[in-house]
């Protein structure tokens, strides 16, 4: 390695060195932000890093928020961070099986800020909390016919909610 | 009749070669081996009898010849003048002391022959001597296997092992000569071919000789034999004695002259130590070496020298060279060394010495196959020499290295030694065991080890410039002190000790070494560190073959270096320097120009940024004495100082910067923080923006008291201070009471501290306890001259233990905030085992445990046993459970 070190002429290598420092660079902000919900964890939500043991995969929990149909419900997201993390959004989805009209049945999420309006200012605390949010109030409608029936009919929303859902916790 | 199986196949071999082989032979050939057997059984040999296999043979090859008649006749005579009589080894055994002419009278073998037996040897000498000379050879073997074989193999056997193969080789001898005297007296003379006649009766006698005497014994014997004149003869025996006889002055003046000692010979002239070994030879020595020889020389006669007796006296000589080394420079460690050259002569002179002497000696028979001792060979002895030395010093290393540097000769030694790779693996590997065995374990602290590491720095970097060596041999060590959680601390507390001070040996616990280490430093060991290659490096060298990979060239033994950069990072470096230094500032004194020394110095190794946070902290500590300057004036121009008589100056501590402190909240007596709110309001006043913090807990308070009938000043800590001061309304009609209680509610102070603060008081005659937990004033001290005498010593013991007491007390406060600090750091890791098992699901022990090793930052500072007992507590909270097979579970 101290050889690729000395000849930076070659971009390849260069490329290389600077993206092992990135890596270092995203696992320190991941731990940073992984003390940061310790020290001052925000009732609902909680995250942890997988036991794979390089902080670049996540597991959260979110519970479901009072007032919405997913009241007293436990849901579970997994996070990939990318090795640009923070400059590119995290990759999340729904591991719990979910009725909503943002989310798909394979558990990908269409929010805004995890795509187009990401910004390095989120994290992941952020991000749990702007889902949490996305629970009660629904915006763009990625499964058409959740959306419609959030509109016409909560009962009969709430009772697909309750029948999708599955507790995950005990595998 | 094992005896009879070889003795048979070689008298038919003899039979063949003899005579030739006719059919009729042939079928006789079984003849020799009846009458041989006859002559076995009967007990004495008579001429008549022919039962002898010469007469026999010469009977039995009845060719009609004209000479044969005559021929029997002279065969008969020869054989009845040259056979032996058997008399037993008993007779032989009682002459083995003599020179023998007694014993050959005995056994009749001086006696000249008669007239007709001479014309008898006389023709067969000139007819058929080979004939003859087979046939004796053959008696000789069978004489000596039934008179003297079975008294030998239990002369071999007997328990008394001491000089036993002297005896046996004396024996030999006579026997030898029994067998040997008419022929050299009366046969040999004629004939002119002596040489080979005696050369074949020699052999028969040696062949039958080794043949009774097993070697496996004899060999046992002889390296004995070899080696006790053989210490003598090297000196080895001396040099044990050196150590514990005294001889008196005149004997070792004539010892002088001769000794292979190494402390001798260190004392003496470069001159005289060239002759010392060379010339002039112990008494004993000579005594020993003519011993050694003659008793070689009858071996060597009776056949049992040779090959044999080489290979033996190789191993012994083997042996004894080691012996030496052990015995002439263990523990000679002095530099500088000249060990190698004393070796050197030693072996020229007297190890090569006593190899060639006795080498002439026991030569082997074949003419070309005798060994001499080239030149060559003394250079292979000197390696063997050095390559000995060299693994004497290596099983020493470890003393050697402790002994640092009063032992840099050991080191120096060494150093011949591991010229090539396999002495360096062998050091390395050796060293390394002993380090594991002897310094890498629980039981040295922290400081031995940091000491042996740094005299083993200094030690190999003499021994091998490069620094492979100890680039091996450090690795363990390095590992291992990574490990210890004490060894950030002791360094630093090294760097900061105070070394004008403590010369000589200093305080065990710190590694005062360090320090002026620090202040030796040197400036050219810190150039060129940065770059990797220099390419104008014009005396590059590729690194050393058996370097490791990852190996780097240390152009200095670095002390500092190397302790510093046992740690990944410098931050742990910092941040404990931080923690003592602030420790030490905080203290109240006039400079601290050893901690300003010492910064500068560091910062030359780590660069200004790594240092910043202590730089600030010294220049809290300058501003805050100009800042209380200031406040002072500020205060007398407002005139708010006379409201009271005490006096407070703080130091300004940015806390940012300062790590954290322990404190033991409590509050301050009113007078106080009034004074701290007029303080905090000029200090607001110049420094916009900023606010105070007061630490009540740190910092330092001079104490008058004034009793009724004695007094007390010196300076105390604040929670003493505040605790005395609640005993202000003294007087000394009714002296003040409190109780523990009172005192910890009144100032919101911990129990344990309110104790530790009034037994501290206690032991200086200020308070004592009247009631469990209740103090008063002392106000009328009884002096001492009002007591006996011996109740003086009685209020001294009482005073210390009252101290030690105190100390107990205000140990216990500190574990207790200790403890409390690591309940709060539990809370912390409370936190990540929620998030854990929220997330990831139920979880073992184990795993929880390695989740947390990696998540937490700085590593998780619990045992296993703690975090069990912990997750147990909360089990029993309710806040966790145990799910199938011991995974903890969260409960919602």
């Amino acid at each position: 390695m101290d050889y690729n070190m000395e000849d930076t002429q070659n971009p390849v290598e260069a490329q290389k060195v600077a993206q092992r420092n990135d890596t270092q660079s995203v696992t320190k902000r991941l731990q940073a932000e992984l003390m940061q919900l310790m020290l001052s964890p925000s009732p609902g939500i909680s995250a942890f890093p997988d036991a794979d043991g390089d902080l670049l995969a996540w597991t959260a929990t979110i519970t479901g928020p009072t007032e919405t149909p997913y009241e007293g419900l436990t849901l579970k997201l997994s996070f990939k961070f990318p090795n640009d993390y923070p400059y590119s959004p995290p990759t999340v989805l729904f591991k719990t099986p979910i009725y909503h009209p943002n989310v798909d049945f394979s558990g990908r999420i269409c929010l805004d800020i995890l795509k187009d309006k990401w910004s390095a200012v989120y994290n992941v605390s952020s991000v749990l909390l702007s889902l949490q949010s996305l629970l009660g109030e629904p915006n763009n409608p990625l499964n058409a016919q959740a959306a419609e029936l959030w509109d016409s009919n909560q009962e009969e929303f709430k009772r697909h909610v309750l029948a999708r859902h599955q507790d995950l916790d005990d595998e | 009749m094992l005896s009879t199986v070889p003795l048979n196949a070689g008298r038919r071999r003899v039979f063949g070669s003899v005579f030739s082989p006719s059919p009729a032979h042939s079928l006789k050939s079984d003849n020799p081996v009846t009458s041989f057997e006859s002559t076995d059984s009967s007990s004495t040999v008579k001429a008549d009898s022919q039962s002898n296999s010469f007469a026999t043979i010469g009977g039995s090859t009845d060719t009609a010849s004209a000479d044969e008649e005559i021929l029997d006749h002279a065969r008969a005579a020869a054989a009845e003048f040259l056979s032996v009589p058997n008399l037993g080894f008993e007779l032989l055994y009682a002459y083995r002391d003599t020179d023998g002419s007694e014993l050959l009278k005995e056994w009749d073998r001086l006696a000249p022959p008669s007239k007709e037996c001479a014309e008898a040897l006389g023709y067969l000498m000139r007819t058929s001597p080979w004939t003859l000379f087979e046939w004796y050879g053959n008696d000789i073997r069978r004489h000596f296997l039934m008179n003297f074989r079975s008294g030998l193999t239990k002369l071999l056997a007997s328990p008394e092992k001491d000089g036993l193969l002297r005896t046996i080789v004396d024996c030999l001898q006579l026997a030898r000569r029994i067998y040997l005297a008419p022929v050299l007296h009366f046969l040999v003379p004629l004939t002119p071919h002596q040489g080979a006649y005696l050369g074949q009766l020699q052999r028969a006698f040696h062949t039958v000789v080794s043949y009774s005497l097993p070697w496996r014994e004899v060999s046992k014997l002889l390296a004995s034999e070899l080696t006790r004149d053989a210490v003598v003869i090297l000196g080895i025996d001396t040099l044990d004695e050196a150590f514990d006889a005294e001889i008196s002055e005149d004997e070792m003046e004539v010892e002088r002259s001769y000794s292979v000692s190494y402390k001798d010979w260190r004392e003496e002239t470069p001159e005289a130590r060239e002759n010392l070994m060379a010339e002039g030879e112990d008494h004993r020595v000579t005594i020993a070496r003519d011993q050694l020889l003659a008793f070689l020389n009858g071996l060597q006669l009776v056949g049992l020298g040779a090959d044999k007796a080489q290979k033996v006296f190789a191993e012994v000589m083997n042996i004894l060279m080691g012996d030496f080394i052990q015995a002439a420079y263990a523990g000679e460690w002095e530099a500088p060394s000249t060990v190698p050259q004393h070796l050197g002569q030693w072996i020229e002179n007297v190890y090569a010495r006593l190899a060639v002497q006795v080498l002439s000696v026991i030569h082997s028979d074949v003419e070309s196959g005798t060994m001499d001792v080239s030149f060559g060979d003394v250079e292979k002895w000197r390696t063997v020499g050095i390559a000995r030395l060299g693994m004497l010093r290596v099983s020493e290393l470890f003393d050697v290295v402790v002994d640092w540097p009063a032992s840099s000769g050991a080191v120096e030694d060494l150093r011949h030694f591991v010229t090539q790779t396999k002495p360096r693996a062998y050091v390395t590997h050796w060293f390394s065991l002993n380090l594991q065995q002897r310094l890498l374990h629980p039981g040295a602290s922290t400081v031995e080890i940091l000491q042996v590491y740094i005299s083993v720095i200094r030690a190999f970097h003499l021994l091998d410039p490069n620094g492979v060596l100890l680039d091996r041999i450090a690795r363990p060590i390095r590992r291992y002190l990574r490990d210890r959680d004490d060894t950030v601390k002791v360094i630093v507390g090294g760097l900061l000790s105070d070394s004008e001070v403590v010369e000589g040996p200093g305080p065990a616990d710190t590694l005062v070494e360090l320090a002026s280490e620090l202040t030796r430093l040197n400036h050219h060991a810190m150039q060129n560190k940065n770059s990797e290659i220099d390419f104008d490096d014009m005396s590059w060298l590729p690194d050393p073959i058996d370097a490791a990979p990852d190996y780097r060239k240390l152009k200095t033994a670095d002390v500092i270096d190397s302790l510093v950069s046992l740690f990944d990072s410098k931050e742990m470096f910092v941040k404990e320097m931080q923690t003592l230094l602030a420790d030490r500032l905080i203290q109240n004194r006039r400079d601290y120009l050893r901690e300003t020394a010492v910064l500068e110095l560091l910062k030359i190794r780590f660069g200004d940024s790594a240092l910043q946070a202590c730089e600030v902290m010294l220049k809290d500590l300058t501003d805050s004495r100009r800042l209380d300057h200031g406040v002072r004036n500020d205060q007398k121009m407002w005139g708010d100082l006379e409201a009271s008589p005490t006096e407070l100056h703080a130091k300004i501590l940015s806390r940012f910067f300062w790590p954290e402190f322990q404190d033991q909240e409590f509050k301050v007596p009113d007078e106080i923080t009034n004074l701290q709110k007029t303080y905090s309001k000029c200090f607001e006043k110049r420094k916009n923006s900023r606010k105070l913090m007061w630490h009540n807990a740190l910092g330092q308070v001079t104490v008058e008291l004034e009793f009724e009938n004695h007094s007390f000043s010196g300076e105390v800590t604040t929670w003493q201070a505040t605790i005395i001061y609640a005993f202000q309304d003294s007087t000394p009609d009714s002296p003040a009471k409190r109780s523990i209680s009172e005192l910890a509610d009144q100032f919101e102070m911990s129990v344990p501290l309110v104790r530790s603060a009034c037994l501290f008081w206690v032991s200086k005659r200020a308070l004592h306890e009247v009631t469990r937990d209740t103090f008063e004033v002392v106000e009328v001290l009884e002096h001492e001259h009002e007591h006996a005498p011996d109740s003086d010593s009685d209020s001294e013991a009482g005073e210390a233990d009252a101290a030690a007491a105190a100390e107990a007390a205000a140990a216990a406060a500190a574990k207790e905030t200790a403890e409390a600090a690591a309940m709060e750091k539990m809370n912390v890791h409370w936190q990540f085992i929620v998030g854990m098992l929220t997330n990831q699901g139920p979880m073992p022990l184990a795993r929880i445990i390695m989740m947390l090793k990696i998540a937490v930052p700085g590593g998780f500072p619990f045992s296993d046993e703690e975090l069990r007992e912990f997750l147990g507590g909360m089990v029993t909270k309710g806040k966790l459970e145990i799910v199938n097979g011991g995974n903890y579970k969260i409960v919602h």
